[in-house]
């Protein structure tokens, strides 16, 4: 007994130096970005798991876990009592999420630190998984999908249907909110099981910005050291099925207006100068929410047929209540995207052609010198509006760290202004954006017809309620005709009932 | 100010011709946020048939001047590599931009450019009215957005809050006619004396305002308020039903009588108060209805700030229909107790800490101080109410939550509406 006492004691002399260093956090899994002015300081903690390690079946399991973890009770506190303790604090955190990164973020005064800290770090380390949260938490991802996602907003199911089908078959190949067979089937068992295998030591990241002390990083450090060991596989790249021509899938709805989206994968990531070649041309084609977007001068302010035209070389969630990009959506394989916002019924071919023939264009004459100098200029500061805060910047750190660029992507991206050249451009839409193959996702009325008429090519000749400028009459005897080619076995119609079910 | 919440010190002044200038200095590297808050917005539109002009006429302000055409415009922004936009809600129409410090004298010179000299063709106004309509058709699909119109056109009868922003479907599609309506808008409404510059950031007051100066000095005045009739005591509860096309969970919406947006009176502060306290995340009842007993996807209070009478509301998605009488009582029951029974004062000075840093970590940017500010200025015509109301909060007592109940929450005040979907 005796000796026993005696061993243990030597291994306790010995040991805890190494126990303890080498169940912190690694040093090379911190970003941290001191601001010492800052009155509050922000948290991002990233998880490196996402809506692709989703198990078949299960699928909107990784959205529930994150969930389960900032919106439910852990084993020190009921929720009713962490909100209660988060309440004065005016501070939360939550958790955002995508198919590749999941990131607990929260942001507390100084003054509430102490507070606040315990409250962040119990969520991550000491979830309850009660019965009660994964209830109510599934009721919300249910209700999501079956009317909210399906009946409130169609250009969010256009984009919904478009994510879907782009990488189906393949783990991006469903939404994070995941499918209503997936959101019913998840259990318990499923969200511990899920927690175990991804929320390791090895597997987080820790992002921290603001006016912090040094000892915060070294709490931050040791305290999530207490997540499980296991080093987690990174899930094989998605890759889609590309080449196929335009595959068109019509949602059948009753809907009042037609909204379209469409888009392929792309290869190209940020860090690569042709990500940034690819950015001048993007912008010029569809900046977002931008007035300064070529598909929104043709078809919203010549032709006043909608509320807005955007294109997009990266997954952009949420477009519609954003202003500026969104942070920690990175991902492996992106996209590029256009967004035409709904239109009238009786314009729906129109419209869809109208931003085909300006695609087009651009991809087979490239830019012009006039509008690269003018669209490099307006990204070399428009870009100053990315990162305003100190939580955006912190999520870029964090970005930056996903795509491997040393130093920033936002800095890179100012200084590439400077040096790309419209030759560059021009070769980087040459090699990664083409004509011809595309999936489009349509939600409309009478779907049948609208199939009908893209499968005839016929004329979509349009009536405005105002005399057009000669030039937009001109325009126009061109786009009434511009051939969509598409075989039938690439057009299907869904009613939207059948959507997002599995 | 002492004991100011307001954290940077603001310059205000104002031009001979009646425009207020608020200049902020705050630590931002190298960007200025620009507001332009004019005191006008759907509470405006008093004339028949002119629903959802307010919001219409923001859209034309981006359709150039003599000097610069929209796509000349449109194309110094580019340049600028500025990011703005525009919004119009009941009490505001307000237009921003947030660029590099360097660019501030060009914006300076648009912004009071298209103030001053809008000018566009009636093609070009035709053409917009077609945006409009598809924003309208973008956001209808929303229950929250039908639910929205159906409330303002229960609850008032008379007062220009009857209808929403974006306004009625039949005005909207009327919009191509106003063509010379526009024009009047224009010259009655975008006037100095109804309009407040706020620039925060990068920006130092003395260069900036003589930049001001120099081109806004020679703006005219010439603001006609609109004549508003006073939305008459209600008489009575009122109460409705609402179809939703779509399928929804139904929605419950309880909507009473408040009053004008005022610092000063003390009722009206403590109801703002008392909407977080009954219905707000922390609040029993979301704890009951929402976390314990599961009948509901959420419920949470929209106690607004008004220029006139505004709307106390309460909504709750309910998970059952059988459940929304059930949680229409729970509100009522709620209501009842905060008049009989005066709050614990704990619960009050967590609030009261909760709503000081919320604001105070709410201003780390210059877009968000302007922005922030912008509602103030539209209701009062300047940021001093900022100070004011926060003073008025620290002031409220239990007692004081207690008389704010009793005075708004009565059933004569009251409009209840439920949104269904269609049958599944």
């Amino acid at each position: 007994m005796k000796t026993t006492m005696i061993c243990s004691l030597a291994f306790l002399l010995i040991v805890p130096g190494i126990l303890s260093g080498g169940s912190n956090v690694a040093d090379d899994n911190l970003v941290l970005l001191p601001i010492k002015n800052d009155p509050t300081i922000s948290f991002r903690i990233w998880i490196k798991v996402g809506s692709q390690n989703d198990p078949p079946g299960k699928e909107g399991l990784a959205e529930i876990v994150s969930s389960m973890l900032t919106n439910a009770a852990t084993e020190k506190n009921s929720y009713e009592r962490i909100l209660e303790k988060l309440y004065p604090l005016a501070a939360s955190y939550n958790a955002t999420m995508n198919v590749e990164m999941t990131v607990i973020y929260g942001r507390t005064h100084r003054d509430n630190l102490k507070e606040f800290y315990p409250l962040l770090i119990d969520a991550i380390l000491a979830p309850a998984f009660k019965q009660e949260d994964l209830d109510r938490i599934k009721s919300q991802a249910l209700n999501y999908l079956e009317n909210t996602l399906r009946y409130a907003s169609d250009e969010e199911l256009g984009k919904a249907v478009l994510y879907n089908e782009l990488f189906s078959g393949t783990p991006y190949g469903h939404i994070t909110s995941g499918t209503i067979e997936g959101v019913k089937s998840i259990s318990l068992d499923d969200v511990k099981g899920f927690y175990r295998k991804f929320y390791t030591r090895e597997n987080v990241v820790i992002g921290l910005g603001g006016g912090f002390e040094k000892a915060l990083v070294n709490e931050l450090k040791r305290d999530l050291g207490k997540l499980a060991a296991g080093k987690v596989e990174l899930v094989p790249k998605s890759v889609p099925r590309t080449g196929n021509g335009f595959t068109i899938t019509l949602v059948e709805k009753d809907a009042q207006s037609t909204a379209i989206s469409m888009g392929f994968p792309i290869k190209v990531l940020r860090g690569s100068k042709d990500w940034y070649a690819l950015a001048i041309a993007n912008s010029w084609l569809g900046e977002h929410r931008n007035s300064s977007s070529h598909l929104y001068q043709v078809i919203r302010e010549e032709r006043g047929l909608n509320y807005g035209d955007y294109s997009y070389i990266e997954h952009y969630p949420r477009g519609g209540q954003l202003q500026l990009p969104p942070q920690n959506v990175a991902r492996r394989q992106q996209i590029f995207e256009i967004w035409i916002r709904p239109v009238p019924n009786e314009t729906r071919h129109f419209a869809l052609r109208a931003a085909l023939r300006e695609y087009q264009e651009l991809v087979e004459k490239g830019m012009s010198k006039g509008d690269f100098e003018l669209t490099k200029g307006f990204l070399k500061k428009y870009v100053l509006n990315y990162a305003q805060n100190t939580m955006e910047r912190l999520g870029y750190a964090l970005d930056d760290r996903f795509y491997g660029i040393k130093g920033s992507h936002l800095e890179l991206f100012r200084s590439m202004m400077a040096k790309l050249t419209l030759e560059d451009v021009n070769k980087a839409i040459k090699k990664h954006w083409q004509y011809g193959s595309m999936q489009i996702a349509i939600v409309t009325k009478d779907a049948q017809s609208f199939r009908d008429a893209l499968l005839s090519d016929a004329r979509s000749p349009i009536n405005y309620a105002t005399a057009k400028s000669d030039h937009v009459m001109k325009e126009d005897k061109e786009i009434i005709n511009f051939p969509i080619p598409v075989k039938p076995e690439n057009i299907r119609i869904v009613p939207v009932t059948d959507l997002l079910v599995k | 100010m002492a004991g100011s919440i307001f954290p940077y010190k603001a310059h205000t002044e104002v031009l001979s011709n009646g425009l207020k200038i608020v200049v902020i200095p705050m630590e931002s590297p190298g960007l200025v946020s620009y507001y332009s808050v004019v005191r006008t917005g759907s509470r405006d539109e008093v004339e028949p048939g002119k629903s959802g002009f307010a919001h219409f006429f923001e859209h034309m302000m981006f359709r150039g001047t003599k000097k610069y055409t929209g796509p000349e415009r449109d194309s110094i922004i580019t340049s600028i590599g500025a990011s703005g936009n525009a919004y119009t809600s009941d009490d505001i129409t307000a237009y921003y931009y947030n660029f590099a410090k360097e660019d501030l004298e060009k914006v300076v010179e648009l912004e009071s450019d298209r103030f001053q000299n809008l000018f566009y063709s009636e093609q070009v106004f035709q053409t917009e009215a077609g945006a409009v309509y598809g924003e309208y058709r973008k956001n209808i699909t929303s229950p929250f957005a039908l639910l929205n119109e159906k409330m303002k056109d229960l609850a008032y009868d008379v007062h220009t809050y009857k209808h929403t922003t974006i306004g009625f479907e039949a005005d909207i599609k009327a919009m191509p006619q106003g063509f010379e309506y526009s024009k009047s808008f224009f010259s009655r409404f975008y006037r100095p004396e109804n309009i407040v510059l706020v620039i925060a950031g990068d920006v130092e007051p003395g260069k900036t305002m003589t930049m001001i100066r120099k081109y806004y000095d020679s703006w005219q005045r010439g603001y006609v308020p609109p004549k508003m009739t006073p939305e008459p005591p209600q008489k009575g509860e009122r109460t409705g039903e609402v179809a939703y096309p779509g399928r929804t969970l139904p929605i419950l919406n309880i909507a009473y009588k408040g009053d004008a947006f005022d610092p000063k009176n003390g009722e009206f502060v403590a109801a703002l108060l008392l909407g977080e306290l009954a219905f707000g995340e922390n609040s029993d009842l979301n704890k009951k209805l929402f976390l314990k007993e599961q009948k509901v996807q959420f419920i949470s209070p929209s106690f607004p700030m008004n220029r006139d009478q505004g709307l106390f509301q309460v909504f709750s998605m309910v998970k059952k229909a059988e459940d929304i009488t059930y949680v229409r009582d729970e509100v009522y029951r709620t209501l009842e107790e905060f008049k009989s029974k005066p709050i614990e004062e704990k619960r009050l000075s967590d609030l009261k800490r909760r709503n000081k840093y919320g604001f105070l970590m709410g201003l780390d940017t210059p877009s968000r101080v302007t922005g922030g500010l912008a509602r103030f200025v539209a209701l009062t015509g300047g940021i001093e109410a900022v100070d004011e109301l926060y003073a008025a909060f620290e002031l409220v007592t239990p007692e004081g939550i207690l008389k704010a109940a009793q005075k708004y929450f009565t059933p004569e005040r009251r409009s209840v509406l439920v949104l269904k979907g269609a049958q599944q």
